[in-house]
């Protein structure tokens, strides 16, 4: 569990495991260096076929 | 059914000692019930919603000759009207639990629809490919939910809650929104669009915001369940997290008010139409903007961040009021989610809400799709960016969430081992830790049975039933005991 919202008294034992959570979460605050890489990481999203993907999901309501 | 009732405010038996002290706690259960979408693309031949849907539940069908179960963890799997895949979370005490669940559903869906696509490769073509959306809303405009379920205590009278809670409801969305590209452009939320009366006690037909069927799945002389309707299903664990939280602090106080017979003071904050403020929401990216005709007659202006502010502010003073409510989470620091609270409230204020595009899914979406301007991509179509907003909530064969967790540019709550843990361990302090038991055992021991959210019931090798009508009661009865003996 991540630190931030969790209690005081169980915080320290959970220090370790929590770090590398901890560090990914503070990485980058809007830097382009990060959406420039999730926009690569998508290339073959960017590059099919928009219509034909949106158009296909058609779903009754549902509740 | 027991639990079915009226909507009366007030017990007709007296209550026992454990419910009365439930009753007098600020304990709360939560609960996530999320509808997915479904749809396939690179198929040889069409393969609509209905037939995928089924798909995915064959195994489910196969071993629970049914395509409503519960699983291991406690929660309920089900495929629900109009073909949506549904997962509704074990019972949970503490806001964290419930997401760490909803996390968990994720990935039974993610498992259920790539087994279904293996099948569907042998007759539809390699090529195709499922799509779980965890969204609200199709391209053809169908909405569809993301319910969210409170433990409340019968004192508080429906209406109150009407009136009191759905500013806070509706405004919340400044930071739990999932956005939505649509025809008239980007919107904070997914379904503003859907949702008119404000309560109802139906919800297919027409499109309530708080839902009122008063089945507490609890002592109903001591509790009722408030079910919220409105609320965008959400890719950010934060933004869960937060929901969950926040909206269980402002139940608190709306509580200790019904408790000393006094007004909360949140009256005052009712909109004239709720519908119109929810639109208004909606299309204020600045979160300070709107104005909102206000039930007594006035104008407050100011925007969602101004109604969000006043609760806030009541919140912050009835927790220094009343220290217990801080240990009314088991697992979550209170102090702490306030202290988010108020940093997300003051950034809108301040302009500075660019640094939570790392945890609003509606700032995060938004944030991407001025990257890929940037790049240059000046004739970037709107189907372009619908089939990225949707592929954003895909939690089968989406790539852009991942993408956005693993560079950074959104945090995650829940790692991948936790979210395993929740998938097949039910929280320790609930109902559910019995139901999960049970289920564990009669699966391994390949035992006949059934269950809902108050009863256990086994056919086979012996006929037996019980009820378990306390959600906070994690202790095994006698009776419990007896029916994992015979399962032996």
């Amino acid at each position: 569990m991540p630190q931030e919202f969790k209690q005081q008294q169980s915080v320290e034992q959970d220090r370790n495991e929590d770090e590398a959570a901890v560090r990914t979460g503070a990485q980058i605050d809007g830097t382009v260096d990060a959406l420039d890489a999730v926009l690569d990481d998508i290339e073959s999203v960017l590059e099919s076929n928009a219509e034909e993907y949106v158009g296909s999901f058609v779903q009754k309501g549902g509740e | 059914m027991p639990q079915l009732r009226d909507s009366g405010n007030h017990s007709t038996t007296p209550l026992g000692g454990r419910t009365l002290n439930e009753v007098r706690s600020f304990a709360r259960i939560f609960g996530v019930e999320t509808e997915y979408g479904v749809s396939v693309t690179g198929a040889d031949r069409a393969c609509d919603a209905s037939q995928t849907a089924m798909m995915m539940f064959q195994p489910i069908v196969a071993k629970a000759r049914s395509t409503n179960t519960y699983i291991e963890n406690g929660s309920r799997l089900y495929l629900d009207v109009g073909s949506h895949p549904e997962y509704a979370t074990a019972e949970a005490c503490d806001p964290m639990d419930a997401l760490a669940l909803d996390v968990a559903g994720e990935q039974v869906m993610h498992d259920l629809a790539l087994g279904a696509q293996r099948r569907l490769r042998a007759t539809h073509g390699a090529g195709s490919t499922i799509h779980v959306f965890k969204n609200n809303v199709d391209s053809a405009g169908h909405s569809f939910g993301c319910h969210e379920n409170y433990l409340v205590r019968r004192f508080v009278p429906l209406q109150t809650i009407e009136h009191e809670l759905l500013p806070f409801l509706i405004t919340r969305q400044l930071f739990t929104g999932a956005g939505r590209m649509g025809e008239s452009g980007f919107q904070i939320t997914q379904r503003a669009d859907f949702l008119d009366e404000a309560v109802s006690s139906a919800t297919t037909r027409s499109r309530p915001m708080v839902n009122t069927r008063d089945e507490p799945h609890a002592d109903p002389d001591a509790f009722r369940r408030l079910h919220v309707i409105i609320g965008d299903s959400n890719r950010s664990q934060w933004a869960t997290m937060m929901k969950l939280a926040t909206t269980h602090l402002v139940l608190c106080v709306i509580e200790q008010a019904g408790r000393e017979d006094r007004e909360s003071g949140f009256g005052r904050f009712a909109f004239a139409d709720a519908s119109a403020a929810n639109h208004a929401v909606s299309r204020d990216l600045s979160g300070v903007n709107a104005s909102f005709d206000m039930a007594d007659g006035t104008v407050l202006h100011g925007g969602a961040v101004a109604v969000q502010e006043r609760y806030l502010e009541a919140v912050e003073r009835f927790v220094e009021k009343h220290p217990q409510v801080v240990a009314s989470l088991p697992r979550t620091d209170v102090r702490e989610v306030i202290r988010q609270w108020r940093d997300v409230v003051q950034a809108f204020r301040s302009g500075t809400s660019a640094m939570f595009a790392d945890r609003i899914d509606w700032m995060c979406k938004r944030r991407l799709f001025e990257a890929l301007r940037r790049r240059g991509a000046d004739g970037i179509s709107r189907d372009k960016l619908e089939q990225l907003d949707m592929d954003y909530h895909d939690v089968a064969n989406g790539t852009l969430y991942v993408s956005l967790c693993r560079r950074g540019a959104m945090r995650q709550l829940v790692d991948e081992e936790r979210a395993r843990e929740a998938r097949s361990m039910p929280p320790a302090d609930t109902r559910a830790a019995l139901r999960g038991r049970f289920i564990q055992l009669a699966e391994s021991r390949d035992a006949r049975y059934s269950c809902d959210w108050t009863r256990l019931s086994l056919t086979a090798p012996e006929r037996m039933e019980m009820t378990l009508i306390d959600p906070f009661d994690a202790s095994p009865s006698d009776q419990f005991r007896a029916m994992l003996e015979a399962m032996e």
